[in-house]
């Protein structure tokens, strides 16, 4: 049972912290040192402790470490992608330690004036600076003060590798940046399996990819790139992938992370495409309801949102609610009646919601003020900050071709000035006299009755009629039993929730991947808006903005001459089913439902659904897969069903990873393209949320990049890579001629300093300039180390601005520029969707049906409609299993070997009953099964645990980065056992047993793919 | 023993410019600046504000190569059952107390072991012999014996950093602003508006050892609990908790 030593070592590990040396053992005996029998120390006193960096007199001179560099730059150890002051040895090239940047707000709460030089900076965060130095107290976190160690891994990629054996085989050979390149470009017999397509043949804007259905359009749709994260190099990403080589195929990892969440969100912000969300306002917020995400212990901006939660409950006016599955980090004990933790059935969070609702409107306590206004005009002249479709008429009449849709003046047959159902072409609301288009004044909330339209009379309802039958529908002891949490318990949120004018919020995330997952979303953000919170201090805040890279006054980086414009439809299938041949055919045969395979119209591009896509050829296949620092295979759960087919190069004839690590994914790549990690590349990222301020954060290689070289003697990484394969195609938009600058002179695209210097003077010339850079900036912050391609590349009057934005680690609204009054700065200014006309009117691509338009509590069903609980009953599966996030690890981190020092392993987490009923004490070995797999780890039994609930950490569970042996070069690099620690509860990911073509199980609406509330046994095995 | 500051920076170089005032120090600089003036350090944790995100931990391995199988500092993470309430999360930052008592002090054969200037409990490992009775008799399981050095090894409030005007790698890291440091001697610095403005408490007050590093919010409960059970560990109860003794 070498697993179960494994973990339980790590369990004692974690509980060995107790002891703080774990190494010593019983009494030593050493009565005369003799010789030293250990090694010297560099000091006697501090020992091995690195030297300062520098030094800060009380009276506040700087004094630099010349063996040492500090440089502001950006941490990419997880999404939120924070600001931090790197300190490096010089000598040895290495990373000493990283901190924050005091200027950067996803690392300081109080962080300092843009304009504060950088010597003054490092006086800010030393005894000599405010507060004895703390008031700017600029941080990392723990997962970001050990990432430094992933440069020097010893299992980095850092030469182009290819694969010796078959697909997955874990032997690689090393080859050239060059003859990479010409091989995923040609192709031919590239692994003795028969002809491979290469990137040119591919590249076909002509033929379509598939010639029965035009709608997919042409064969470079055949090229899909996957990413991870937007960490700032996205923007040359697409360019690549779209805008050169015109394939429509591109997404990032949302789908396998939070994307029910987002979708949720998005149906209320009306964009289920970029899908807008808001975040409570912190530090103002008198009242917070976290439902499915975890302030303080994961989430993203993971710090900001840790300190500031913290000082609120501490200093501040906030209590809060965690509602959990799991009591994790983001409650604090210390805090007393402040933070609280309410358990929850997992999957069932839209029951909470609806019966907070139905509590709300049976007492009165939703914003009629600010409901009441239909549109823009009235909304300005209520003094409201922003306006929603609750008054709005929606045709309820299931026989009329415009069910679920928006009431519309020319539906009435009134004159309009402009097309049908467009912008021009009024909503409208209900009146005395029968419905009205929406003016400038408030209109009735609820109404249900009929209209009569130019072809005869119709039903309709508001939307917020439409929302409260569906909260209604129900009551509170039905919401009760549904989501685990008393009757009594849900009201009283409801009245906690509404105590505080708009002074309150409800925020949420990654609890949101379960079946129920989109209306659960939108059902928790929809208590938001019936408290008119948004915009306002201490209610919800959109993203402050950033100064974006990409396009400004210098350059314009997001077009260029002969982009190809993308056509067709996507590989992840969200768009409607309508609009392909097959529906079309059946329609013309009878019988249009149910499509072959679920399409998600009211979804943004579904990775996760392309795997789907993938080994069925449904709607179409591809010929090639660019897989760029993403992890599908570790981060989808149930997709282990689909690997065999992958590996298959008749399924999928070419796999290409751009990774600096071979992890679960890159592991089953043709070629892996070594990457830049950390502190060595470029980019340039905007928050994700969560900042009321404009913030662009810039990275940028604050240290010589360990990965090889060309042959030109460029740094091998992923925009290289894509460089090189456009111009060796001749691809527009990269080589000589490339990048337009305001006078429309074309500037030159043959390296990443060609593109992220040229973004680096938009990001500083964006409204009023930042000041040049002195000498002293550089010398101070490092910048000295690049100014030589500073100089080179950009023109005279532009480089000492943009040297200045790297100096600061980027450039940042002052603190002051949060708030504008009662209302946040930057304000959302579009309407609140209480009716998604998108949501409610689509059909179901399996079952031909209508979805509500509003919030509703749906339990989990699978493609076809079918419930979830019926297919695997309760009687054979009476445990949910959830995943959480870890405040340590995350999918790529277990490389940090340091964080293994500190949490050895994730054991599973039983609930105290649910252990007792199987006579499970902690230590113990357990087995827990789904339908989709099962798993083998130990247990520790918690009161923090929800009933018949079992939570497992993500981030363990590993099969690469190290936890299987390789071979390169013939070389064998055998796996360290600590590297594979604990277990992945994606590997108990359900395959849906409706779906004839093969499919994991996702949420309908969202299409995310689920990993909360699996169906579970669990046994004790040992 | 030099233990000057400018004896202790003597190897590091430097390059010196001088700073512009506008960044302007609080009061406490103003007096910390004074020739004549020895802070004495502390610590204040604000256990209100931990998170448990182990910034600290890890920055403190990171900055004094804290040998793998040991640390000078870390949060433990406790779940919370008292009677008829909700389990609660509680995080505890520990480390040494730098006792102004300090009882790994009188114990130590060789006099390696030291009150520094400004409060420290430092070991000089040139005098050090590994015997561990430091590490025995420390209530708060502070001390560790380094399996490289094979000397007693311990927290030194980051002595290099201080003595540099610098502050502490885990307080500098420390995300939800829970760890302050600062000067006990100046009554307008930091930690002592903190302990002048809020009730404190100390781990094991029952030694009488008398720690520089105070707690807000720590439950009785845990003020013993220094061998700690395991993060996710088997929740204790209040009536099982024994105030154990050092491993």
């Amino acid at each position: 049972m070498s697993t179960r030593r494994n973990i339980l070592k790590g369990a004692v590990a974690t509980g060995a912290l107790g002891t703080f040396g774990v190494g010593y053992a019983g009494t030593l005996e050493k009565v005369a040192k003799g010789h030293w029998s250990g090694e010297r120390p560099l000091n006697n006193i501090t020992g091995n402790s690195a030297a300062p960096e520098f030094t800060v007199t009380p009276d506040g001179d700087v004094e630099l470490n010349p063996n040492q560099q500090v440089s502001y730059t950006m941490c990419i150890g997880c999404t939120t992608m924070c600001g931090v002051r790197v300190r490096i040895d010089k000598e040895k090239g290495k990373v000493v330690r990283v901190a924050g940047n005091p200027y950067n707000p996803l690392s300081t709460t109080d962080f300092l004036p843009y304009g504060t030089p950088v010597q003054e900076s490092f006086r800010a965060i030393a005894q000599a600076g405010e507060g004895d130095g703390q008031r700017h107290r600029s941080t990392a976190c723990g997962r970001g003060n050990a990432v430094l160690q992933q440069i020097d891994n010893p299992r980095r990629v850092l030469k182009p590798l290819k694969r010796v054996g078959p697909r997955g085989s874990g032997e690689w050979q090393t080859i050239s940046f060059e003859q990479l390149v010409e091989e995923v470009v040609e192709g031919g017999d590239l692994f003795g399996e028969g002809p491979v397509a290469g990137l040119r043949d591919i590249r076909d804007l002509e033929t379509p990819i598939n010639p029965d259905a035009p709608e997919f359009g042409p064969r470079a749709n055949g090229l899909a790139m996957l990413s991870s994260v937007n960490d700032g190099r996205d923007e040359i990403n697409i360019r690549f992938l779209k805008q050169a080589f015109g394939s429509q195929n591109y997404a990032r990892h949302g789908s396998y992370c939070g994307g029910s969440y987002r979708s949720g969100s998005g149906a209320m912000f009306d964009d289920v495409k970029g899908m807008p969300h808001a975040k409570p306002d912190f530090g103002n917020a008198e009242f917070i309801l976290f439902v499915g995400t975890a302030p303080g212990n994961a989430g993203n901006p993971f710090k900001r949102i840790g300190a500031l939660v913290a000082e609120a409950r501490s200093d501040g006016k906030l209590d809060y609610v965690v509602v959990d599955p799991v009591l994790n980090n983001s409650d604090s004990g210390p805090s007393g009646a402040r933070s609280r933790w309410v358990p929850i059935t997992p999957g069932t969070d839209g029951a909470l919601a609806m019966g907070m609702m139905r509590w709300m409107f049976e007492n009165g306590r939703i914003n009629a003020a600010y409901l009441a206004q239909p549109g823009k005009e009235a909304a300005e002249a209520a003094g409201e900050a922003n306006w929603t479709n609750a008054t709005h008429l929606v045709i309820v009449d299931e026989t009329h071709p415009r069910a679920g849709r928006f009431l519309r003046a020319s539906d009435l047959g009134q004159e309009i000035s402009g097309e049908r159902y467009s912008d021009a072409d009024p909503f409208m609301v209900a009146s005395d006299s029968g419905p009205v288009p929406a003016a400038a004044s408030a209109a009735p909330l609820f109404f249900d009755g009929v209209a009569e339209t130019t072809d005869g009379p119709v039903a309709v309802r508001t939307s917020l009629t439409l929302l409260r039958d569906e909260a209604m529908s129900k009551n509170l002891e039905e919401y009760s039993a549904a989501c685990g949490i008393p009757a009594e318990t849900i009201a009283d949120l409801a009245d906690r929730f509404t105590s505080h004018g708009r002074r309150a919020a409800v925020s949420s995330h990654g609890g949101m991947m379960s079946g129920s997952g989109f209306y659960n979303a939108y059902a928790l953000m929809m208590l938001n808006t019936l408290i008119g919170n948004l915009n306002w201090k201490g209610g919800t805040l959109v993203l402050g903005g950033w100064f974006p890279d990409n396009k400004g006054p210098a350059y314009d980086l997001a077009t260029f001459p002969g982009a190809v414009k993308p056509s067709g439809l996507p590989l992840g299938r969200n768009v409607p089913y309508e609009k392909t041949s097959e529906f079309k055919a059946k329609k013309a045969a009878g019988k249009a439902w149910p499509a072959d395979g679920p399409w998600y119209p009211n979804a943004p591009g579904l990775g996760t659904e392309w795997f789907s896509s993938m080994v069925n050829g449904y709607p179409y296949g591809i010929e090639a897969l660019i897989l760029r620092n993403a992890n599908p295979v570790y981060g989808i759960a149930g997709i282990g069903h689909l690997v065999e087919r992958l590996k298959d190069p008749a399924v999928l004839p070419l796999i290409i990873a751009i990774d600096p690590f071979i992890n679960e994914s890159s592991a089953l790549a043709d070629y892996i393209v070594p990457d830049t990690v950390m502190y060595e590349s470029w980019g340039f990222a905007k928050p994700w949320n969560g900042v009321p301020s404009k913030v662009t954060t810039a990275r940028w290689p604050v240290m010589e990049p360990k990965v090889s070289k060309d042959a030109d003697g460029a740094t091998i990484d992923s925009d290289l890579f894509l460089i090189a394969v456009a111009k060796r195609i001749g691809l527009p938009g990269f080589g000589d001629a490339a990048i337009p600058d305001a006078d429309g002179t074309l500037h030159p695209l043959n390296r990443p300093e060609d593109w992220y210097l040229r973004g680096a003077v938009n990001v500083a010339t964006i409204g009023t300039p930042v000041p040049e850079a002195s000498d002293v900036d550089m010398e101070f912050s490092g910048v000295t180390r690049i100014r030589p391609d500073l100089e080179a590349v950009l023109k005279p009057e532009e480089w000492r601005r943009a040297a200045t934005v790297f100096a600061k680690g980027g450039r940042y609204e002052n603190l002051d520029k949060s708030y504008s009054g009662d209302l946040g700065a930057h304000t959302w200014a579009k309407p609140m969707q209480v009716y998604n006309e998108g949501v409610g009117a689509a059909r179901n691509a399996m079952t031909g049906q209508r979805s509500p338009g509003t919030p509703a509590w749906r339990e989990a069903c699978f493609a076809d409609g079918s419930k979830v609980a019926e297919i695997y009953p309760r009687s054979d599966w009476p445990v949910k299993v959830i995943s959480f996030k870890s405040p340590l690890q995350n999918s790529y981190s277990v490389g940090a070997e340091v964080l293994l020092r500190i949490v050895a392993a994730n054991p599973v987490n039983i609930g105290r009953a649910l252990a007792e009923a199987h006579g499970i004490s902690t230590g113990d070995m357990v087995r827990l099964t789904t339908p989709g797999g099962s798993l083998e780890s130990v247990a520790i039994v918690r009161d923090g645990v929800a009933p018949d609930t079992v939570a497992i950490e993500h981030g363990y569970g590993h099969r690469a980065f190290g936890a299987r042996d390789i071979t390169i070069d013939g070389e064998p690099m055998p796996a360290d056992p600590r590297l594979a620690t604990g277990t992945l509860q994606n590997d108990l990911g359900l395959l849906d047993p409706t779906r004839d073509k093969t499919g994991v199980w996702v949420d309908p609406i969202s299409g995310a793919s689920v990993r909360q509330a699996l169906p579970a046994r669990l046994e004790k095995i040992a | 023993m030099n233990m000057n500051r400018r004896g202790f920076l003597g190897a590091v170089g430097r390059v010196s410019i001088g700073a512009a005032a506008s960044v302007a120090g609080g009061a406490g600089a103003a007096n910390a600046a004074k020739a004549d003036h020895i802070p004495k350090w502390g610590m204040v944790v604000d256990l209100r504000k931990c998170i448990g995100c182990q910034a600290c931990t890890v920055a403190c391995i990171m900055e004094n190569d804290v040998p793998e199988d040991a640390f000078r500092t870390h949060v433990s993470v406790y779940e919370l059952v008292k009677d008829g309430q909700d389990p609660a999360m509680v995080m505890l930052p520990r480390l040494c107390n730098h006792c102004e008592n300090p009882p790994c002090v009188p114990v130590c054969p060789v006099e390696a072991t030291f009150k520094a200037e400004s409060g420290e409990v430092l070991v000089d490992a040139s005098r050090c012999v590994g015997c561990a009775y430091c590490v025995q008799a420390c209530p708060y399981d502070a001390r560790f014996i380094n399996h490289e050095t094979q000397t007693a090894d311990k927290c030194t409030f980051c002595f290099h950093r201080t003595q540099a005007g610098l502050l502490p790698a885990c307080v500098e890291t420390c995300v939800g602003g829970a760890r302050n440091f600062g000067d006990l001697n100046d009554p307008e610095s930091a930690v002592s508006k903190l302990l002048a403005e809020n009730e404190v408490s100390v781990l094991r007050p029952e030694m009488q050892t008398n720690p520089n590093v105070y707690y807000i919010g720590l439950e009785d409960v845990l003020s013993g609990r220094v061998a700690g059970e395991a993060a996710y560990r088997p929740a204790h109860t209040a009536e099982s908790v024994a105030h154990a003794e050092g491993v």
